[in-house]
């Protein structure tokens, strides 16, 4: 680890200026640290986020619910208004890592956290991610990657939470130079898709503040699947969301995680569903419509079986609780 | 030679572990809390290739740093490395950070080297040498007896199957090292270990320095699994780091560092053929395997573990067999000792095969391994088992369970040899009637130390925790390594010999008839000044060897993710006499749990084009959890007639082998090959071909 200096931010525009073009801010760390103890990142100083006013607030609204970029994933998976108006976000955050992480994990974190690519993060293999000039991914051990991208890296997201707020149109509230901006999710991940050393489209120096989510009237839904019962990662997750009545679903999202470089949805496969009976006939036909331009590599063709029959159940499930 | 005593109060009785509160309360010193005065960090500098030439190692800048004390090569001159993670060189330094700075620091000079760390390449003609003058697959060894053609011609049913089993590594919780203080009257070394007096010849050898000068201690200690029984390199380099710093030094190993060079288990590729009579009878088998133990299996097994052979046809006699099995080196790190070495592999292929082979005859499994299995005390461990498990009921015709979450039920047996002898042990026991048994074993968190209180308390009439023990140091009575399943039938005999014989010599000091019990006080009393110290040995007669089990496993499979579920586990197994049962029941539960891992997410996996290992942390080496354990029932059959037998690794043999059974049997289709993942599932029922790749 390069050594670094260290200082607590009390208002956004002080954390910025702070943290300048090669500072980075400090929060849960769950990620930060073990970049710093690899070496993949090497910031000037720590700027402390975690005294920001406002910023570990959930606040509920008739409107919009604005979460606090500080929020934890615990504390959005304990909190009983996220779970009854955003049942899929209160499930994608029950679904990260373990207890402990997500006791100090936050909302921000989670959203910005690098590619877990086993490339990516190997200390002494310098991929196309890091700046090099080989996908090793492509040729080499695949099972945990991409189905679909617009570029040449195959890592995929891994945050949970992108993919449940992709499908709850959620936007993310951006610290940018003196301004605060607002991103819709897919504009926060959409440098990845065509960007193979991006993560997602953030500048440096670039502080999320918060996510803003409308309340659409709906429900939503999320599920994983991973080769463990818990304490793992998504092998493909799916999120869900759409108002059902009398069977009949309107403004339907559907949402992959773990197969893209950023949150994955294919209008086509949400339109075909407007206005139609939820079934387990509609379902499959927008599951084929959403994976109807997946790209297999060696070794993950099993992901598309996998999101078929996430897609499918997820859709129901939403209609169940709805 | 009296036996074991008729009335037993703690002998296999649920009293804790004696050193549990310590061990919850952080008062419990493991190697890597040991902290000698002035002690240093040490780390080890690894090889970033697979295979290459080295000219040169520079220390220089790396000494220069602040905080760095000494830094050490782990051999000198040019030489060859052959896989990622050899230790090239050492330092030592006040704070991690000044040692991880200072390992940037070293300058290597290499000269990269054509390499191989697949199996299946390394056996190919062109394929790079992993020793230059050997080929990478070593010469087959063939076992053939019986007419194995004619028989098969002769079988009214004969199946065959392919099965390959994962590299898996050891990963204890605690990781390999050693805290090693080298001054000018001799070497102190707390060792991470399995074996104490093996640390102490390994290090007197590496260093030449005379063993009555090394004293090794391990009182605490967090698993080996059959990968901690020698200093290992990083041994003699924290003793030379601490001669060249003059102080001791504290060299752990990180995970990363542990999923590279301190051994795995060997991966096993195996082609099986099996035939039998109508009525299930055994009566022809052919085995051709081959898999990696590593560079260790080619030329050089020095520091190896041996091949990568395991026992075939298993716990089946057949009449006709041919085997074929072969080692095949490759760049990666050496196999060591693996819980069983050898019979989960075993397990796993013919406990396959033999349900494949229930299944083509249209028989039940159980009534086809009661048919064939020569064990009695096997036998009669399935029946029992079946029927705790209520075999009858959840047995179904293969893939016939509704829905997309299937379930299915399979079993498997295991054996193991075990045994052990040549432990001695000695007792003082003083005037004030406090007790000290000292022996030179150690515990690897098996529950060692309460087996010795448990037998000390009942022999003495007396309570465990009156009995203080004393284990973990080379200046006790030797014991031995702490492997095989043999430290249980090793230790209790001699601690049963020297608490014997201090009762007859406390009783012959004081002339009181009975000293146990009520009584002991008033003999210790009549001891007068001085202590009394009594040596006692392992004696014949009061431990064995051979255990076998058995396992049946209930499971779900999802069979539109692929995800496994296991939701039961019943085991059986025969431990003689049950000393701790506690601490038995422990062994069982973290066989079955790491029998768990082996079946569906443990693997190591390696890079083909950068020779690295892809996955050295527990993020993607994937370890069972609490999450995946499933309901245990277990019985562990009472037969104090035996005498004391260990089992420790028995019980991790057939987990693997009745899991995948079950899946077989849930979704109608085999999967081959460990660990049964998502993608084999999905693979096997034919989904996996929706891609359009």
């Amino acid at each position: 680890m390069k050594p670094f200096q260290y200082a607590t931010a009390l208002s956004p525009a002080g954390a910025r200026e702070l943290a300048g073009e090669d500072g980075a801010y400090l929060a849960g760390g769950n990620d930060l640290l073990a970049l710093m103890k690899e070496y993949l990142v090497e910031p000037r100083i720590l700027v402390n986020i975690k005294s920001l006013p406002g910023l570990n607030r959930v606040k509920p609204g008739a409107k919009v619910w604005t979460l606090g970029a500080g929020v934890t994933v615990a504390e959005l998976e304990d909190h009983e208004g996220v779970k009854k108006v955003f049942p899929g976000l209160q499930q994608a955050a029950a679904e990260v890592g373990s207890r402990q992480i997500r006791n100090v994990a936050t909302l921000g974190g989670n959203l910005a956290q690098h590619s877990r690519c086993w490339y990516y993060r190997h200390r002494d293999i310098l991929c196309l991610k890091r700046g090099g000039d080989t996908c090793y991914a492509r040729h080499g051990e695949n099972k945990y990657h991409s189905l679909f991208t617009g570029n040449t890296c195959i890592s995929p997201v891994v945050s949970n939470l992108s993919v449940a707020l992709t499908a709850l149109e959620a936007t993310v509230l951006v610290q940018r130079g003196d301004e605060q901006k607002r991103m819709t999710l897919k504009e926060l991940y959409a440098r990845a898709w065509d960007n193979p050393t991006a993560h997602n489209s953030l500048e440096p120096g670039d502080l999320i503040l918060a996510v803003e989510i409308p309340v659409r009237g709906g429900s939503s839904a999320y599920l994983q699947a991973s080769e463990k019962s818990a304490f793992d990662w998504a092998l493909v997750s799916c999120a869900v969301a759409g108002r059902v009545k009398g069977g009949t679903i309107t403004g339907a999202r559907i949402v992959l995680g773990a197969v893209s470089p950023m949150p994955y949805e294919a209008a086509a496969a949400n339109d075909s569903l407007e206005g139609k009976s939820l079934d387990a006939e509609t379902a499959a036909r927008a599951a084929d419509l959403v994976l109807a331009r997946a790209h297999a590599q060696a070794q993950n063709g099993y992901k598309i079986p996998i999101a078929r029959a996430l897609i499918q159940r997820s859709l129901l499930q939403l209609k169940a609780q709805s | 030679m009296p036996g074991w005593p008729e009335k037993r109060v703690y002998i296999g009785s649920h009293t804790r572990r004696i050193d549990a509160p310590a061990k919850v309360t952080g008062a419990a010193k493991y190697t890597s809390d040991v902290q000698p005065e002035g002690w240093l960090y040490g780390m080890i500098l690894r090889s970033k290739w697979a295979k290459a030439k080295i000219t040169k190692i520079d220390l220089d800048k790396a000494l220069k740093l602040p905080g760095i004390k000494a830094a050490v090569l782990a051999r000198e001159g040019e030489r060859t490395v052959r896989y990622y993670g050899e230790e090239l060189a050492a330092v030592a330094g006040s704070t991690k950070q000044a040692c991880l700075d200072a390992l940037r620091a070293i300058e290597v000079e290499a000269t990269e080297l054509p390499f191989v760390v697949r199996e299946d390449e390394a056996m190919g003609d062109s394929a790079p040498r992993v020793w230059e003058d050997s080929p990478n697959a070593a010469a087959p060894h063939v076992n053939e007896k019986g007419e194995v053609d004619k028989a098969f011609a002769e079988c009214a049913t004969v199946v065959e199957g392919s099965f390959s089993t994962p590299v898996q590594i050891h990963h204890p919780l605690e990781t390999h090292g050693n805290t090693v203080s080298w001054a000018d009257d001799g070497i102190t070394c707390w060792a991470s270990t399995q074996g104490i007096t093996s640390v102490a010849e390994g290090l007197a050898d590496n260093l030449n320095v005379p063993q009555s000068r090394i004293r090794v201690l391990s009182e605490f200690m967090g698993g080996g699994f059959g990968s901690k029984f020698g200093p290992g390199v990083e041994g003699g380099l924290a003793a030379r780091l601490s001669r060249q710093a003059k102080a001791p030094v504290k060299l752990m190993l990180t995970r990363f560092d542990q999923s590279l060079a301190v051994g795995n288990r060997p991966s096993s590729f195996q082609k099986i053929k099996l035939g039998a009579t109508a009525d299930g009878i055994l009566r022809a088998f052919e085995l051709e395997s081959y898999g990696t133990a590593g560079i260790g299996a080619g030329g050089s097994t020095a520091g190896g573990g041996g091949g990568a052979g395991f026992p075939a046809p298993y716990i089946y006699t057949v009449p006709n067999i041919r085997v074929k099995q072969s080692s095949v080196a490759v760049n990666a790190g050496s196999a060591r000792a693996f819980r069983a070495p050898g019979h989960p592999p075993a397990s796993f292929g013919m406990e396959s095969i033999m349900d494949d082979l229930a299944v083509k005859l249209g028989m039940d499994p159980v009534e086809i391994r009661l048919k064939n299995d020569p064990s009695e005390v096997r036998r009669k461990e399935y029946r029992l088992a079946a029927e705790r498990f209520g075999w009858k009921e959840k047995y179904k015709t293969p893939g016939s369970s509704p829905g997309p979450v299937k379930t299915g039920v399979g079993c498997a047996g295991a054996t193991w040899g075990g045994g052990g002898r040549g432990t001695q042990a000695e007792a003082q026991i003083n005037p004030d009637g406090s007790i000290e048994i000292r022996c030179g074993t150690q515990d690897l968190g098996t529950g060692t130390k309460t087996l010795i209180a448990l037998i000390g308390a009942d022999m003495l009439g007396l309570k465990p925790e009156q009995i203080l023990v004393r284990i973990g140091d080379t200046r006790y009575p030797p014991s031995g390594g702490s492997g095989g399943s043999t430290t249980a039938a090793s230790v209790s005999p001699a601690i049963h010999n020297v608490c014997t014989r201090a009762l007859e010599e406390l009783q012959k000091q004081t002339g009181i008839a009975d000293a146990r019990g009520e009584n002991w006080m008033a003999a210790c009393k009549k001891l007068g000044l001085n202590p009394l110290v009594v040596h006692g040995a392992w004696q014949e007669g009061l431990s064995s060897s051979g255990a076998g089990g058995v396992q049946f496993a209930e499971v779900e499979v999802d069979t539109d993710t692929g995800f496994v579920k296991v939701r039961k586990i019943t085991c059986v197994q025969d431990g003689g006499l049950i000393v701790s049962q506690l601490t038995a029941e422990s062994q069982v539960h973290g066989g079955i749990l790491m029998g768990i891992g082996y079946a569906l997410y443990e693997e190591r996996i390696m890079d083909r084009q950068t020779g690295f290992v892809l996955n050295p942390n527990f993020e993607t080496y994937k370890l069972a959890g609490l999450a995946d354990a499933p309901e245990i029932d277990l019985v562990l059959l009472d037969m104090p007639e035996r005498g004391v037998i260990g089992i420790g690794e028995p019980v991790t043999i057939p987990t693997a082998g009745a899991i995948a059974n079950a899946v077989a049997n849930a979704i109608g289709v085999r999967v081959g090959s460990l660990p049964i993942t998502p993608q084999k599932v999905l693979a096997a029922l034919g989904k996996d071909k929706l891609t359009t790749a």
